[in-house]
């Protein structure tokens, strides 16, 4: 199997991923919810998961991060925590993941906000000026999706900082914690979310954010937290803020795992391994008739190890179907969730395919995947008369 | 817990991660502590808490107080009796 489809969650694990899940698992696992022994040693599982992601990401403490089981609950969390009210403006980028893009989408239907959004130029990428622009006296929130999962393509994060004063910056970094440095992000955002299954080579049912101190979120969910239980209110203190119910053990354990792992190998060796991947694979497909790469084109750095195409008389669906078929090449076409992203690159709803890599992805299947399109390329799609099938349901 | 035996601090943080900063800060500097059930004739929590010697108050007070690490709750326990200690943080 040649798998690229890193973006959607990274495969293979580090082999030390899948021990520390499985002996976490052997264990009696009930962190801070008694006081023996084994819950202890869970508690410290968990903990060594919170200082995993505090120095991934530059934190000043640990005690800010709260998990969750993925990324979307992550933003939800975030977002539905503001209290937004009606006329409060909040700006995102049209590259935003449905994660981002629902909660939002339900606000302006339900409270009435107003949601700007900032598409990408015609050379895929953000512009800070842009979000300047699109900035007014009631903005309380913009929400920057780190990296597209359709065109890979990287925001300016630090420029749009720059524009936007003292407003709350929402991190999505989904598709950049573990490929990207971002050991300064807790200096430019004020909340970052996080999942723990693709860039961190941890197991799904991972993630979640961090929350700059004076940042108080109303949490989606109350309940057990192992702490304050005379009350019937829930904790107002980090973490336990922010995590009602047991945490997932086993798999925040794989999650330390994998951040050991990426900090062993450096996250700059991943993205300069990840880096060099992509401008292979889009040096290969230069030429092929009929394929269009959206996004960022060969040359542009600002970007991540994502890279869709569309091709002419092809479907992104029969495109994935044929790559999988002859190649054994595992890819992920359609929407990607990111049907915003899709209408400002013209692929709505037919979407495109996608190739994403990572750590562990070789030269030789980066090879393999463009020598397929190039094959697919030359001959029609069966049962069709050649003609673009791009927009087909 | 008999007479006999030495009188001990009992401290009680207010959340699980606060505790395991404390038994990090406290192994780093070597420093002598136990984890224990969090005593239910103090507080109702079903988590831990951090015990020490009374004669150790001197060198973990103030590595806490550095730290930032300070507690909520402190007794002090002697066989079965246990009272609240005053958490007025040092100075500097």
């Amino acid at each position: 199997m040649i798998y690229l489809d890193n973006a959607a969650t990274s495969w293979p694990k580090p082999p030390e991923v899948l021990d520390a899940v499985a002996k976490a698992l052997a264990a009696p696992a009930s962190p801070g919810r008694s006081g023996h022994r084994p819950a202890h040693e869970a508690s410290k599982l968990i903990h060594k998961a919170r200082r995993r992601i505090q120095g991934l990401f530059g934190l000043p403490s640990p005690e800010r991060v709260s998990f969750a089981a993925n990324v979307t609950w992550a933003i939800n969390e975030a977002i539905e925590g503001f209290g937004l009210k009606e006329g409060d403006l909040v700006i995102s980028s049209a590259l935003e993941h449905n994660s981002t893009a629902r909660p939002l989408s339900r606000l302006r239907a339900q409270k009435g906000i107003v949601w700007k959004i900032v598409p990408p130029r015609g050379d895929g990428l953000l512009h800070a000026g842009d979000f300047k622009d699109a900035m007014g006296p009631k903005l309380r929130l913009i929400v920057i999706n780190h990296a597209s999962n359709v065109t890979g393509a990287l925001a300016p994060v630090k420029e749009i900082r720059a524009q936007a004063g003292d407003v709350p910056m929402l991190l999505d970094a989904a598709q950049t914690a573990g490929a990207v440095p971002m050991e300064d992000i807790g200096q430019i955002c004020d909340i970052v979310c996080f999942t723990g299954h693709k860039g961190l080579l941890g197991p799904t049912g991972t993630g979640g954010l961090w929350v700059r101190e004076g940042i108080e979120l109303r949490p989606l969910a109350v309940g057990g937290s192992g702490s304050k239980s005379e009350s019937l209110t829930h904790p107002d203190f980090m973490p336990d803020r922010l995590e009602a119910g047991t945490l997932n053990t086993h798999g925040l354990a794989g999650l330390a795992a994998g951040i050991d792992y990426i900090l062993q190998r450096g996250v700059q060796d991943i993205r300069a391994h990840e880096s060099g991947l992509t401008r292979l694979f889009l040096e290969r497909l230069s030429g092929i008739p009929g394929l269009r790469v959206l996004g960022p084109q060969l040359g542009e750095v600002r970007r991540v190890a994502t890279v869709s195409v569309t091709l002419d008389g092809w479907s992104s669906s029969d495109i994935a179907r044929e790559l999988e078929a002859t190649g054994g090449i595992m890819i992920r076409s359609g929407l990607h969730c990111a049907p915003l992203a899709h209408e400002a690159m013209g692929t709505f709803p037919g979407g495109a395919a996608r190739f994403s890599f990572g750590p562990f992805s070789q030269e030789s299947d980066i090879v393999a995947a463009a020598d397929a399109l190039k094959g697919l390329s030359s001959r029609k799609r069966p049962g069709t008369q050649g003609a673009n099938a791009q927009g087909r349901a | 817990m008999s007479e006999t035996q030495p009188s001990e601090i009992i401290l009680v943080f207010a959340s699980n991660t606060r505790i395991l900063l404390a038994e990090e800060l406290l192994e780093e500097g070597d420093l002598p502590y136990e984890l224990i059930p969090v005593p239910k004739e103090v507080n109702p929590n079903c988590g831990l808490a951090l015990s020490f010697s009374e004669s150790d108050e001197g060198l973990i007070m103030p590595a806490l107080h550095h730290a930032d690490l300070w507690p909520e709750q402190a007794y002090l326990r002697k066989g079965e009796q246990f009272s609240e200690l005053s958490l007025e943080r040092p100075k500097g």
